[in-house]
């Protein structure tokens, strides 16, 4: 699945076709009609580095992973596990322990109610398992068994739960080197995670540390990335499978996507241009 | 869990390099049950580590087209889970994975697990040729995933048992996971005329048997042991490298 370094002729023109077509129109870009020529430098300068034919919609990221649990017959069990030890494996090629002090070892977790959340859990599981010190707010527990069994398995290996996040900012950047952000993916509204949820999000947009965001950075519009402005400024953003469409407004960093599972036929049928991993490498920067 | 080059001090003098197959149970039961490990996380988890084993033990970029096929011989149990998930990530990798995998279990992760692979192209043979010369000629490796830790050899039938006479006379590499099929696990008896496997992966920690595995290659794969459970089994695990999920003892 390695992407050679420019566009492929032989893939880009039904690629950027299947993407034309459902691609809303953009906000600032007026109503000039999208030549094929003025598109590449339109979906360029709209979406900064991450290329046109890479960016599914949320719908079109949710018809994927119902292929994937459907047709492929994946274990949700399964693509958590993947996607979160993917995300624990970006944290470390952005953050490499031994370039690290103890106290910057150490990393907030914060996970949402929902896959996301599920995805936060995984990964802080698997920092611990690659010595670094990570901490978990987890507010708003899912009654599902497998966040059930995830929250279980980080308690059984001593990861600490907070009880309650400081509304103190300060208190935040002082106790840990970096805060990984796992409360919304893409699809779920700000408003159904509850007041503790968004109160965390909250105090994360004034951190001073560094933030990594798992998927999309929580509370941006999945698709048009708007309240980028005054939404979280992630330094990191680890796009789980394939970046979401908001991936474009991200300025922070680093980007990765992470979780090597996505079968070529599938990646294919999204016209998804996935960028190349190498060797045996789940993480792959942008 | 970096471990010193010597025997280190501070570890129990009683911390061991193998367990037994009661105590690879009981530390699996434990994982389940206590910790509420998931069976689909944790063969993802050792199928995906294997993988990886068979990446450093034969790297991509010195083999040849023929090479890269890999042939994945998968018994009903969960060393055959194992080595499904083993060949989808082969396939990931880039190596053409074969499965050959006779006995279908019925149980749901088994079957799941094959639909994954069916779904990804990767082929599965109805047959095994007895012919040896016929795999040695077709594949460039063979992985064993036939039987593990306390599976008696005469639960798996005809077609695996058949599988392994034939393998038994291989000339190109072979890679057993967790145990090479048909040994016993504890005592490698039979080791002698049984399975000699060029390439041992050990799941989570090395079988007692694997004292007399004396091939080229023993890596444990799968990263997983919490430590608290390592300390339960006294177990010294070799020390990972950074994210690293197999390492070599």
């Amino acid at each position: 699945m390695s992407s050679a370094a420019g566009p492929d002729p032989s893939e880009a023109p039904e690629e950027r076709r299947f993407l034309r077509s459902l691609q809303p129109q953009l906000p600032d870009m007026g109503r000039a009609e999208l030549s094929s020529n003025a598109t590449t430098s339109l979906e360029t300068e709209a979406w900064g580095s991450v290329p046109s034919h890479s960016v599914p919609s949320t719908a079109e990221a949710a018809a994927l992973e119902r292929e994937l649990l459907e047709d492929y017959r994946f274990g949700r069990q399964q693509l958590v596990e993947l996607c979160g030890h993917a995300s624990a494996v970006a944290v470390t090629k952005a953050f490499p322990l031994p370039a690290l002090s103890r106290k910057q070892r150490t990393v907030l977790v914060v996970c949402g109610p929902e896959q996301n959340g599920a995805v936060g859990l995984v990964c802080a599981r698997h920092l611990r398992v690659f010595e670094y010190e990570p901490t978990i707010f987890y507010p708003m527990r899912s009654l599902d068994l497998l966040h059930r069994d995830l929250t279980t398995q980080c308690e059984k290996m001593d990861i600490p739960f907070l009880s309650y996040l400081p509304t103190e900012v300060q208190l935040i950047n002082e106790a840990y080197g970096l805060v990984v952000d796992a409360v919304l993916g893409p699809g779920v509204e700000p408003g159904e995670v509850g007041g503790p949820c968004t109160r965390a999000l909250a105090t994360l947009k004034l951190l001073s540390i560094p933030l990594v965001s798992l998927d999309i950075p929580s509370g941006w519009d999945a698709e048009t990335g708007s309240d980028a402005e005054d939404g979280l400024r992630p330094d990191v953003l680890v796009s789980l499978a394939a970046p979401k469409r908001c991936a474009g407004r991200f300025s922070g960093r680093h980007h990765f996507v992470a979780g090597r599972f996505v079968p070529d036929d599938v990646r294919r049928k999204f016209a998804l241009r996935l960028p190349g991993y190498t060797g045996t490498d789940c993480v792959a920067a942008l």
